[in-house]
């Protein structure tokens, strides 16, 4: 927490440290990481554990196990088609990295590894990599077609060209620049609402007052949970379905 | 929740910019990439994602997918049981309908057959009866048709000789007994009688 | 007679529609598509300064970086910048302009 007055260093919390001790920081591994390691492990024993009663009738775990396994292969099949089945465990993985990532970093004295560009910029070059694969391997060169849209007039070529290889290659960016700024964001507005509330209660000049005055950026920040967990599921869950969307894109080429 | 969204994403939107301005100042830590920290953490982030995708893609999706698969079928074969059995039911129900109907029906024939024999041998019994009596009834005419013929015989022989007697009283003539006879005999004739 | 009738239709239209719940009897309705991303107005918001913004990063990007190759400051990042511009335009009509109807 940002301890000094009038300075709230709303960004310090995304600073990458060494974590697991020398042995972590000898190869370099972050906090970042070990969020990474859990939530991993977590997805995995979400799985292993939901699977493992095999009941008919679905206990708690193995119905969240059932429903995250039936939803996203279904939303898998309903974007891309029947060939979607190919893509569900990318896709999966995916979904649930990020939604594992962005619900953790909700915990405190966590670290959001979403909340950093480094690693939804790579999350998003692997989808956007694995899409033009996909587009390559089924029309081979006729993929470069998508870049010229059929009927255009010959003239705006020059034009059309750029712009739409920019577009193609914004994907990526605005993949991950979406998810990366709506947690940063909603982390800074955690930090910012918790400083306000030690200032206020800190404060001299306000007294007594100050201490009921801090009640206001302690419910933003009840309501701000709320909002975030919202957030939480609602990026990951963008981040899957324009996934699909793009790999719809790649199967079918328009 | 809808106004509480919108409001927190206003401010959100107002925030970040400031956060991005101050970045300025100090440095977003994410943006920092001379630092070593940012390079191996996504060194880290794929080796473990790539391990991660492995392991749910061999291991634990196909378990939970056998897990659905077996519910499936379980439930799937649960219907087609329940399915057969109502079917099986309905086959009953339809063979008992039959039967009762057939049953009733022979059961009404047998009635109908008894009903056709009693009143048969009914009428057996009346017709032989009839039979008796009719027999009885024409000897009974017989015998009054023998009485009257026995009885007119006499009546002829009788007045036969009353009517010679008469003759021979009343004329003293011996009348001759074929010639009385044959008088005797037109006079009844005439009368009806013979 | 009839009130048993009743309850063997019942049982007949729970026993179908489990079967067609369950996808083996011909489902009445087709699949329900439901290509509904995120189309609340706040979804669609964000989304398309996102577009717009990503766009005109990759373009500087391309721009600068052919720039320094080429010894031609700010000639080609300032060309790549309407591209963006344009790219990120044609990204927002993709997704909120009228859509090609899906197979």
């Amino acid at each position: 927490m940002a301890a000094e007055e009038h300075a709230i260093d709303a960004l310090g919390q995304f600073k990458l440290t060494t974590a697991l001790g020398p042995l972590g920081a000898s190869v370099n591994f972050t906090q970042s990481n070990l969020m990474m390691l859990i939530s991993g492990l977590l997805i995995l024993g979400l799985m292993y554990f939901g699977a493992r009663p095999q009941a008919v009738v679905p206990g708690r775990l193995q119905a969240l196990a059932e429903m995250a396994y039936e939803g996203i292969r279904k939303m898998c099949i309903d974007q891309i088609g029947d060939e979607g089945k190919a893509f569900f465990p990318f896709v999966f993985t995916l979904f649930m990295f990020v939604l594992i990532g962005n619900l953790l970093g909700l915990l405190p004295f966590s670290f959001t590894y979403t909340s950093h560009i480094a690693v939804t910029l790579s999350l998003a070059m692997t989808v956007i990599v694995l899409v033009t694969v996909v587009a390559l391997r089924i029309h081979g060169l006729h993929f470069f077609s998508y870049f010229f849209p059929a009927g255009a007039p010959k003239l705006l070529a020059p034009i059309i060209i750029p712009v739409e290889i920019i577009s193609y290659l914004s994907r990526p960016v605005s993949l991950s620049i979406r998810l990366f700024a709506n947690m940063v964001a909603g982390h800074v507005m955690f930090e910012v609402f918790a400083s306000f509330i030690l200032m206020m209660a800190a404060s001299h000049a306000l007294g007594s007052f100050g201490v009921v005055g801090a009640v206001g950026p302690m419910v933003l920040n009840v309501l701000l949970m709320g909002f975030e967990l919202l957030v939480a599921f609602l990026q990951a869950y963008v981040f899957a379905i324009l996934t699909c969307i793009y790999l719809h894109d790649a199967v079918h080429l328009h | 929740m809808r106004p509480i969204g919108l409001l927190a994403a206003a401010v959100m939107s107002g925030l970040s910019s400031a956060a991005l301005a101050a970045e300025e100042s100090k440095g977003m830590p994410q943006l920092d990439f001379g630092n070593v920290l940012t390079k191996s953490q996504v060194v880290w982030l794929a080796l473990i994602f790539f391990v991660l995708y492995l392991l749910l893609s061999k291991w634990a999706l196909p378990k939970v997918g056998t897990v659905l698969e077996k519910r499936a079928s379980t439930i799937a074969g649960d219907l087609q049981a329940a399915q057969t059995a109502k079917t099986a039911a309905d086959a009953a129900v339809a063979e008992l309908t039959a039967k009762t109907r057939a049953a009733q029906s022979g059961a009404q024939a047998e009635i109908a057959g008894a009903v056709e024999a009693a009143k048969a041998a009914a009428t057996a019994q009346a017709a032989t009866l009839n039979a008796r009596l009719d027999a009885q009834l024409a000897e009974a005419e017989q015998r009054i048709a023998a009485a009257r013929a026995a009885a007119m015989g006499a009546l002829r022989q009788v007045a036969g000789e009353t009517a010679a007697v008469v003759v021979t009283r009343l004329t003293g003539v011996h009348a001759s007994q074929p010639s009385v006879d044959a008088a005797v005999g037109a006079a009844l004739a005439a009368r009806g009688l013979a | 007679m009839s009130e048993e009738q009743g309850q063997k239709g019942s049982f007949e239209e729970r026993l179908s529609s489990a079967r067609r719940r369950q996808g083996l009897e011909g489902a009445a309705d087709g699949s329900t598509k439901s290509g509904a991303a995120d189309n609340s107005s706040l979804g669609v918001g964000l989304r398309v300064g996102v577009e717009l913004v990503s766009a005109i990063v990759v373009a500087v990007a391309i721009g600068w970086s052919l720039d320094t190759w080429l010894h031609t400051k700010p000639l080609l990042l300032i060309v790549f910048v309407l591209l963006g511009g344009a790219a990120g335009v044609a990204n927002i009509w993709r997704l909120v302009g009228p859509k090609p109807p899906k197979k």
